[in-house]
C-alpha cells in the first residue's frame, strides 16, 4: 500500500480534532436560548449570528459537527467490526457459516438503504441512539462482501497454507495472517461508510427521525433554517457549507485512500507526437518495403525516463521473413507497435525513422496513417482473448477491418469475411461468424486474429508471437498459412518470436534483439548456423535439441532497462567477457556482408566450438 | 422466495417492537386512552389474535392483493400506493433520464481530454454533486429558483392530465436535485471506464485494423465502458426508490416515499407494510432486469446464464 494523499487526510483530521476540541473551546451553550435576539446578525459575541430561538450558530454548528461525526464514526466502526467478523467467519469457518453470513446480507440489501433505516427508526422511534445500529446496519454487508471477497482471494495463497501446516489455530490464522492482508479495502469501505453516515445522518435528522430538537444536528439546523429562509438566507447557508465541506473532505479522503490500495491506479499522462524532434530522413535510400533505421523508443518512469528500444535498424523485402527474435523484455514487440505507431500512451520514440513504402510513418498524419493500418499494413498480436472485442461477433470484427478501408455491400462484405476465415482454415466458417471470441478456441481465435491481419491483403504483416498460445499441429498450420500467404502476395512478414524452431522454419533474414538492442543480425542459415554473438550461441543452445539431450540455461537474467551496464548489455551474462567488454557500448560490427554483430571478440570467438541445436 | 422472506422480515419486525399502535392512535394530546376503546380497536384491527393466525391471514390477502386498510382513515393501502407508485416512479426517471444523457457525454469527453480544463472543471462540478446531500440542493434550489427569481413554486404536484406544462415545470426541480447526484455518479464512472476500456487490447486491435477514431469510439470503447455505467447507475436507481423521501420532503411532492414518512410518524402497520414491501418487490425485480440487461450488453454473461 502506497502513502495516500497527505491533503484529504489532514483535512478530514482537522475536522475530527476541531470535533473533538468542542466542549474545551469556550463557546456559548448550544441549546441556550435567546429569543429577544432572535435572527440577529454577526456580532462580536456571536460570530455568526443567532437563530430563530436566539442561539448561538457558530456554537450550533461545532456541536452539531460533534453530533454527526461522532454517530457517522460510531455506525462505521461498529458495522465494520461485526461485518470483519462476519466476513471472515464466513469465508474461512466453512459452509454452514458462509450460508449465515451471505444470505442474511441478501436480506438486508432487498431494502434500498434509507428505506431500510426508515423502517428501522419506526421500529425503535428516533434518536442519535437509535441511529447508530441503524446505520451501522445498512453499511454492514458492505463490510462482509469486502471480507469476504478479500478472505477467498488470500485464504488460497501458500503463506495462508504455510501457517497451516505449522500447526497455527484458525483464529490465529484468521487475525494474524489473513486480516493484515486485507486491510486495506477495509479500510477503504471504513471511509465510505464513515462519509455515507454523514450524508445518511444529516438527511434522517433532516427528516425530523435522526438527532431529536433541540441537540444540534446539521440536518436539524438545514431543517429550521428552511422555514426562515427568505428572511435569514445566511443561517441556511452555514450549515449547508459545512455539510457539504465536510463530506467533499470525506470522500477526497476515500479516493485518496482507494488510489492508495489499488496499485492499478496509477496516474500516467499521455504526451504528444512530437515528429518535429526527431531525425529527419537523410539516412538512406529506404528499402523497398519495410526500413527501420535507428528507432529508439523512450518511456517516462518514476525512477527517470528508460529506453527499452535503443537504435534499432532492420528491413524487410516483399516476399521475404525478417525474424526478430529475443527473451521477453526485449523489446521486440515495442518495435512492431512503433512500427504501425501503436505504442502505448505512456512511451514515445526519442529518435528514428521508420519508412514503410517508402513513406515515413512516424510523421505521417493520423488520418493518414490510418488509412495504412490494416490495409498496406497490418498486425497480428500475441493475445488473442484480450485482443478481440468480447462484445462483438467475430463476423463483424473482421469485416469492420475490410469496410475500414473499403465501401462494400453488406452482401459483399460477408462474403469476403467468409473467404477471408476459410483462408485461415477455420471449418465451418458461416457459423464462426456468428460466434463471439469467448465462444472458440484458442487456436480459433489466434487464426480469426491472423484472418483480421490478411483481411486486405496487406503488403507488410507484423506478426507478434502469434503461436505462442497453440499447440503443434495448429501451430504447423498457422506458419503454412504465412507462408502460403507470402509466396502468393508478395507479402513481407516481420516475425517476432522467442522460438528458435520456429525461425528456422520460417525465416529467410534474422534479428536478435538483446536489451533494447540488435546484437547480431543476417540470414537465418548465416546466423544460426555460423552465430556471432554469445548471446545468439547461449540463445541456441537454450532450445530444445533434436537428439534429445538437455538445453543449456543462459545463466542470469535480462538486465532492467533503468540499470543497464556502461559496456556491453550482455557481459554481465557472457562467459567470454573481457575487461574491454565493460568499457564502452560496442558498435554493431559487419563481420561478413549481410551479416553484423554487436560483439567485439567476434573474430575470436568465430573459432570456439557452438552446438548445432537447429539446423 | 426473497420477497417472502422480506415481506415475513417487515411483518414480523413490526409487530415485535414495543409500542401499541391503537393505543398510538387513540392517544392524540397526550392523554392516556380509554382501555375499552383501546380493545374495540383491537378487535377491529385483528391485533387481538395469535401472531400466527395474524401471519397466515395476512398472506392470504397478499395473495389476492389486498395490502389491508390504512390504520388512519381505514383506506384500502393498496389505492393509495397505487396511486402514488407512478408519482415516484416519474421522478426517479426523469432524474435518471437526465443524468444519463449529462453524465454520459461529459465523462466521454473528459476521459478523451484527461487533464484538460473541461476534465477539471466537470471532476470538480461531481465531486460536488456527490459532497451535497440532495436535501441540501433541493433547498438551495427552491431558495433560487421559487424564493429570490419566481419562476417556479417551491414545491407541490400537478397530475399531467390537468395541465400538462405545469406538471412538468413541478417535475424539474426535485428532478433536477436527483439529477445532480446521479449526474455526478454517472459522469465519475464514465470517465474511469472510458479510460479503462481505451487502453485495452481490443482497441489497439480496432486502431491496428484503420477503423475511423468515431468508430473506434463508439463500437469499442463506449460500448464495452457501458457495462459498468449500467451496473453503477442501476444501484442507484434501486437505492433511489427508497431514498426520494428527502426530495419529496422538500418539494411537498406527493409520492410514495413521502407517503412513508407519515405512516412511520403514525405507526400505520399496514401501510409501512404494505409500502416496504411493494418497495423492496421493485428494488428485486429492477435488479433482476439489470441482470437480462448485462446479457444484452455482454455476451459473456449471456452466455453463462444460458448454462447455469
Amino acid at each position: 500500500m502506497k502513502r495516500p494523499n497527505p491533503i484529504p487526510v489532514a483535512v478530514v483530521a482537522a475536522i475530527a480534532m476541531l470535533a473533538m476540541a468542542v466542549p474545551f473551546l469556550g463557546l456559548a451553550n448550544p441549546t441556550a436560548m435567546s429569543i429577544a435576539h432572535r435572527m440577529a446578525p454577526a456580532s462580536a459575541a456571536h460570530w455568526l449570528g443567532q437563530d430563530e430561538y436566539g442561539r448561538d450558530v457558530l456554537s450550533r454548528l461545532l456541536w452539531g459537527a460533534r453530533v454527526s461525526l461522532s454517530v457517522a464514526a460510531a455506525s462505521a466502526a461498529m458495522a465494520c467490526l461485526l461485518g470483519t467478523a462476519m466476513g471472515l467467519a464466513g469465508g474461512y469457518l466453512g459452509r454452514v457459516a458462509e450460508l449465515l453470513a451471505l444470505r442474511s446480507m441478501d436480506v438486508v440489501l432487498c431494502f434500498p438503504p434509507l428505506l431500510l433505516a426508515l423502517l428501522v427508526v419506526t421500529l425503535f422511534g428516533p434518536g442519535a441512539l437509535t441511529l447508530i445500529p441503524v446505520l451501522a446496519l445498512v453499511f454492514l454487508p458492505g463490510f462482509v462482501r469486502v471480507v469476504y471477497a478479500g478472505v477467498l482471494s488470500v485464504r488460497s495463497q501458500e503463506y495462508v497454507d504455510a501457517m497451516r501446516v505449522l500447526g497455527a489455530g484458525r483464529l490465529r490464522i484468521m487475525l494474524r495472517t489473513i486480516l493484515p492482508n486485507i486491510a486495506g479495502p477495509i479500510l477503504v469501505q471504513l471511509s465510505l461508510a464513515a462519509a455515507a453516515g454523514v450524508v445518511l445522518e444529516s438527511g434522517l435528522s433532516f427528516l425530523g427521525l435522526g438527532v431529536l430538537p433541540p441537540a444540534p444536528s446539521w440536518g436539524l439546523m438545514i431543517a429550521a433554517a428552511r422555514s426562515t429562509m427568505t428572511q435569514a438566507p445566511l443561517l441556511l447557508l452555514w450549515p449547508c457549507l459545512a455539510l457539504s465541506l465536510t463530506i467533499l473532505a470525506m470522500n477526497a479522503l476515500c479516493d485518496a485512500l482507494r488510489d492508495a490500495v489499488d496499485p492499478h491506479r496509477a496516474p500516467g499522462r499521455r504526451p504528444r507526437r512530437l515528429p518535429s524532434l526527431l531525425t529527419p530522413g537523410l539516412l538512406m535510400a529506404p528499402a523497398p518495403l519495410l526500413d527501420v533505421q535507428g528507432l529508439t523508443i523512450e518511456i517516462d518512469t518514476p525512477a527517470g525516463p528508460i529506453q527499452p528500444v535503443r537504435d534499432v535498424s532492420l528491413g524487410v523485402v516483399p516476399g521475404e521473413t525478417l525474424a526478430l527474435v529475443g527473451e521477453s523484455g526485449s523489446g521486440k514487440s515495442l518495435t512492431g507497435l512503433a512500427i504501425m505507431g501503436l505504442l502505448p500512451s505512456v512511451a514515445r520514440i526519442a529518435g528514428g525513422a521508420v519508412w514503410v513504402e517508402g513513406r515515413d510513418v512516424l510523421r505521417l498524419e493520423e488520418g493518414e496513417l490510418r488509412r495504412l493500418r490494416g490495409n498496406r499494413m497490418a498486425m497480428v498480436f500475441q493475445d488473442p482473448l484480450s485482443s478481440l472485442n468480447p462484445v462483438h461477433r467475430v463476423g463483424s470484427q473482421i469485416a469492420e477491418a475490410i469496410r475500414a478501408h473499403r465501401s462494400l455491400s453488406d452482401h459483399a462484405a460477408r462474403d469476403r469475411v467468409l473467404a477471408s476465415l476459410r483462408r485461415v482454415g477455420i471449418p465451418d466458417p458461416l457459423r464462426r461468424a456468428r460466434s463471439f471470441p469467448h465462444e472458440l478456441s484458442g487456436g480459433m481465435r489466434q487464426r480469426t486474429m491472423i484472418a483480421i491481419g490478411i483481411a486486405n491483403d496487406p503488403k507488410l504483416l507484423i506478426a507478434d508471437e502469434p503461436t505462442t498460445a497453440l499447440d503443434v499441429t495448429i501451430q504447423a498450420q498457422v506458419l503454412d498459412l504465412i507462408a502460403r500467404l507470402k509466396q502468393e502476395h508478395g507479402m513481407g512478414v516481420l516475425f517476432i518470436t522467442h522460438s528458435l524452431p520456429v525461425v528456422a522454419e520460417i525465416a529467410d533474414h534474422v534479428a536478435v534483439m538483446y536489451a533494447g538492442e540488435i546484437v547480431e543480425q543476417g540470414t537465418a542459415a548465416e546466423v544460426l548456423t555460423h552465430p556471432l554473438h554469445p548471446y545468439t550461441t547461449a540463445l541456441l543452445r537454450s532450445a530444445p535439441a533434436e537428439d534429445g539431450s538437455l538445453p543449456d540455461s543462459i545463466p542470469g537474467t535480462v538486465p532492467l532497462p533503468h540499470q543497464l551496464p556502461t559496456g556491453c548489455a550482455f557481459a554481465p551474462r557472457c562467459q567470454h567477457r573481457t575487461a574491454a567488454c565493460e568499457v564502452a557500448r560496442p558498435a554493431l560490427l559487419t563481420a561478413h556482408p549481410g551479416h553484423t554483430t554487436r560483439c567485439i571478440r567476434w573474430r575470436e570467438l568465430a573459432g570456439a566450438p557452438t552446438r548445432q541445436a537447429v539446423a | 422466495m426473497l420477497i417472502w422472506v422480506v415481506a415475513s422480515i417487515v411483518f414480523l419486525a413490526i409487530r415485535c417492537v414495543p409500542g401499541d399502535p391503537a393505543e398510538l392512535l387513540l392517544s392524540q394530546g397526550g392523554a392516556a386512552p380509554d382501555p375499552a376503546t383501546v380493545q374495540q380497536l383491537h378487535e377491529q384491527l385483528g391485533l387481538d389474535r395469535p401472531i400466527s393466525v395474524q401471519y397466515v391471514d395476512a398472506f392470504r390477502r397478499l395473495l389476492h392483493g389486498d395490502l389491508g386498510h390504512s390504520v388512519q382513515d381505514d383506506s384500502p393501502v393498496a389505492t393509495e400506493i397505487w396511486q402514488r407508485l407512478p408519482r415516484t416512479l416519474e421522478l426517479i426517471a426523469a432524474a435518471a433520464l437526465v443524468a444519463l444523457t449529462t453524465g454520459l457525454p461529459a465523462g466521454l469527453l473528459a476521459a478523451l481530454r484527461r487533464g484538460g480544463l473541461f476534465d477539471r472543471t466537470a471532476s470538480w462540478v461531481a465531486a460536488a454533486g456527490l459532497a451535497v446531500p440532495v436535501f441540501v440542493v433541493g433547498t438551495i434550489l427552491v431558495l433560487v429558483f421559487a424564493q429570490g427569481l419566481h419562476w417556479t413554486s417551491a414545491g407541490g404536484y400537478v397530475p399531467l392530465a390537468q395541465a400538462p406544462g405545469r406538471h412538468f415545470a413541478l417535475l424539474a426541480m426535485p428532478a433536477m436535485a436527483i439529477a445532480l447526484g446521479l449526474f455526478a455518479t454517472v459522469f465519475r464512472m464514465t470517465r474511469t471506464a472510458v479510460l479503462d476500456v481505451s487502453m485495452r487490447d481490443y482497441v489497439r486491435t480496432a486502431r491496428a485494423k484503420g477503423v475511423r477514431h468515431h468508430r473506434i469510439l463508439t463500437h469499442h470503447v463506449l460500448r464495452n465502458a457501458l457495462i459498468p455505467v449500467v451496473t453503477v447507475l442501476a444501484l442507484n436507481l434501486g437505492t433511489l426508490l427508497g431514498g426520494t423521501v428527502l426530495v419529496e420532503y422538500v418539494f411537498n411532492y406527493p409520492g410514495l416515499s413521502g407517503m412513508l414518512v407519515d405512516a412511520v410518524s403514525a405507526r400505520d402497520y399496514p401501510e409501512v407494510q404494505g409500502i416496504v414491501l411493494v418497495i423492496s418487490i421493485l428494488f428485486v425485480t429492477l435488479n433482476l432486469l439489470v441482470d437480462l440487461l448485462y446479457g444484452l450488453l455482454d455476451p459473456r454473461i449471456r452466455q453463462t446464464v444460458r448454462q447455469a
